[in-house]
């Protein structure tokens, strides 16, 4: 019972030894007087070992003198004793206080600042106003206003659009997040023409206003004016500039590729093998064992400790077991199916992520070629997307 | 004496009532052979690591084993642990 042992320990108990001739008299009497003992064991004819609490002792006593036994106390155990032996160090309670006093007001400070998610503003920009603000490596935490210092960033850094700052522990996150720029727009009443803004093939012009100076089938590069702003009507004389407005869809290409060698040389471990072992503190390196390197071909695989690991927080030593295998070069020829479809996986992967999105795809051109042992690949992919792109005259 | 023993027997029958309190003799409860709880006794005689002699009404409870411990002992309740092998009544 848990919470039996956890009261004895609490409350306090002492193991006693009695010694005498009448021990069942003398346990039927501590019966009888109301005095708990548990955990009898008798350890020779006239010596029994027994627990009884603090206050149950003393009266004990009076019952050992009535059967004529010994008591003797072998071991005081519980929270009371202890409690008395630490009330005569004065100092270490002292000493105990004011460790706990400097833990808690050390980590009241702020050790260690970091910003996430910028990408375009340094983040010593960030920091330096919110150094100007007051909040600094060293400023304590219970005396900072994290509200009013991020609307501060705020005001200050244009190109923010949302700040939240946390404490977590002595280490301050400033998560931030940044505007995206809004696409340049011209106003209605400016002229204007539609340029383009790639190479492309016109399938489709829609003009809204203006004037189409392409059709179906035109090649064009960029900078090239698609939909012109200046209107001109010879009969009447009239030549005026309006807003250019209208979509422009062209065939775009996207094109990508790579060459892989058909040819490989793999290392192929022959099953002799060296382990050394490095300490790696900081930066530095020290080696335990001396093992120079003997193979001429080799793979090294590392495998390192960290022993003083909690949490996230980690102390710069590092145990480092280095196995160094000796290996042979072997030539091999890969199948050439294999590496085709890889590869055409590869670049596929590599195009989508080029193609802006909600686009439609025509068509997809694939190509291979093998010349000395080479494999190039060559993928082109259709799509028809607006090219479009308003620019002033 | 031996009439209104009788007597009180067959009232806590009819009554259903627990004989143990009616009858003043004790409840023995066992968990296997390692746990032994003696309720309503009255004293205890010898007790030796082998062999516990407890008084009960009307005679003895001696039980015999191996590392017996006397865990708790109290005005109304022993209990024993250790590796129990025997116990026996007598008058």
């Amino acid at each position: 019972m848990l919470v039996l042992r956890l009261w004895n320990y609490l409350s306090g108990y002492v193991i006693i030894q009695i010694e005498g001739l009448a021990l069942e008299e003398f346990i039927n009497i501590c019966i009888n007087r109301n005095i708990y003992l548990w955990d009898i064991y008798k350890k020779n004819n006239t010596l029994i070992e027994a627990k009884v609490s603090i206050k149950d002792h003393r009266k004990i006593i009076k019952v050992a003198k009535i059967t004529g036994s010994n008591i003797d106390v072998i071991k005081k155990i519980g929270y009371p004793f202890w409690f008395n032996k630490i009330k005569k160090r004065k100092m270490l309670i002292f000493g105990a206080f004011f460790s706990l006093i400097l833990l808690i007001t050390m980590f009241s400070f702020i050790f260690d600042i970091e910003v996430i998610g910028n990408e375009t503003i340094p983040s010593e920009k960030i920091v330096k106003i919110l150094n100007d603000s007051g909040l600094s490596i060293g400023s304590n935490r219970y005396f900072i206003n994290l509200r009013e210092i991020e609307n501060n960033l705020l005001l200050n850094i244009q190109e923010l659009s949302w700040v939240g700052i946390e404490i977590s522990g002595v280490k301050l996150k400033v998560n931030v997040v940044e505007k995206t720029p809004a696409p340049l727009k011209i106003h209605k009443d400016i002229p204007s023409n539609i340029v383009a803004k790639k190479y492309g093939i016109i399938e489709k012009v829609i003009v809204k206003n203006g004037k189409a100076m392409v059709s179906e089938g035109d090649i064009v590069s960029p900078g090239d004016i698609l939909i012109s702003g200046h209107m001109e009507i010879e009969d009447l004389g009239i030549s005026q500039y309006l807003h250019a407005y209208g979509e422009v869809y062209a065939k775009t290409y996207y094109e990508s590729e790579k060459t892989v060698d058909l040819i490989k040389t793999i290392k192929e471990k022959t099953g002799e093998k060296v382990t050394r072992k490095i300490i790696k503190l900081g930066k530095i390196e020290i080696m335990l064992n001396k093992t120079n390197n003997p193979y001429s071909t080799y793979v090294i695989q590392r495998e390192s400790k960290k022993p003083f690991k909690c949490r996230n927080i980690e102390l710069p030593v590092e145990i480092i077991t280095e196995e160094i295998y000796e290996t042979i070069e072997i030539k091999k020829t890969a199948d050439i199916e294999k590496e085709k479809e890889v590869l055409h996986r590869i670049l596929i992967e590599e195009l989508l992520d080029k193609i802006p999105r909600n686009l439609e795809i025509l068509n997809s051109y694939t190509n291979f070629i093998i010349k000395n042992d080479k494999l190039k690949c060559n993928i082109i992919i259709e799509v028809i997307e607006d090219i479009g792109e308003e620019k002033i005259q | 004496m031996k009439n209104s023993h009788e007597i009180k027997r067959k009232l806590a029958e009819s009554l259903e009532l627990p004989k143990d309190i009616i009858l003043d003799i004790p409840k023995i409860t066992m968990i296997g052979d390692i746990q032994m709880n003696i309720e309503n006794h009255k004293g205890i005689i010898e007790y030796t690591n082998n062999c516990i002699r407890i008084k009960i009404k009307d005679g003895i409870l001696k039980i015999m084993g191996k590392n017996l411990l006397l865990k708790i002992i109290l005005k109304d309740e022993i209990v024993i642990i250790g590796k129990i092998q025997q116990v026996e009544f007598t008058l």
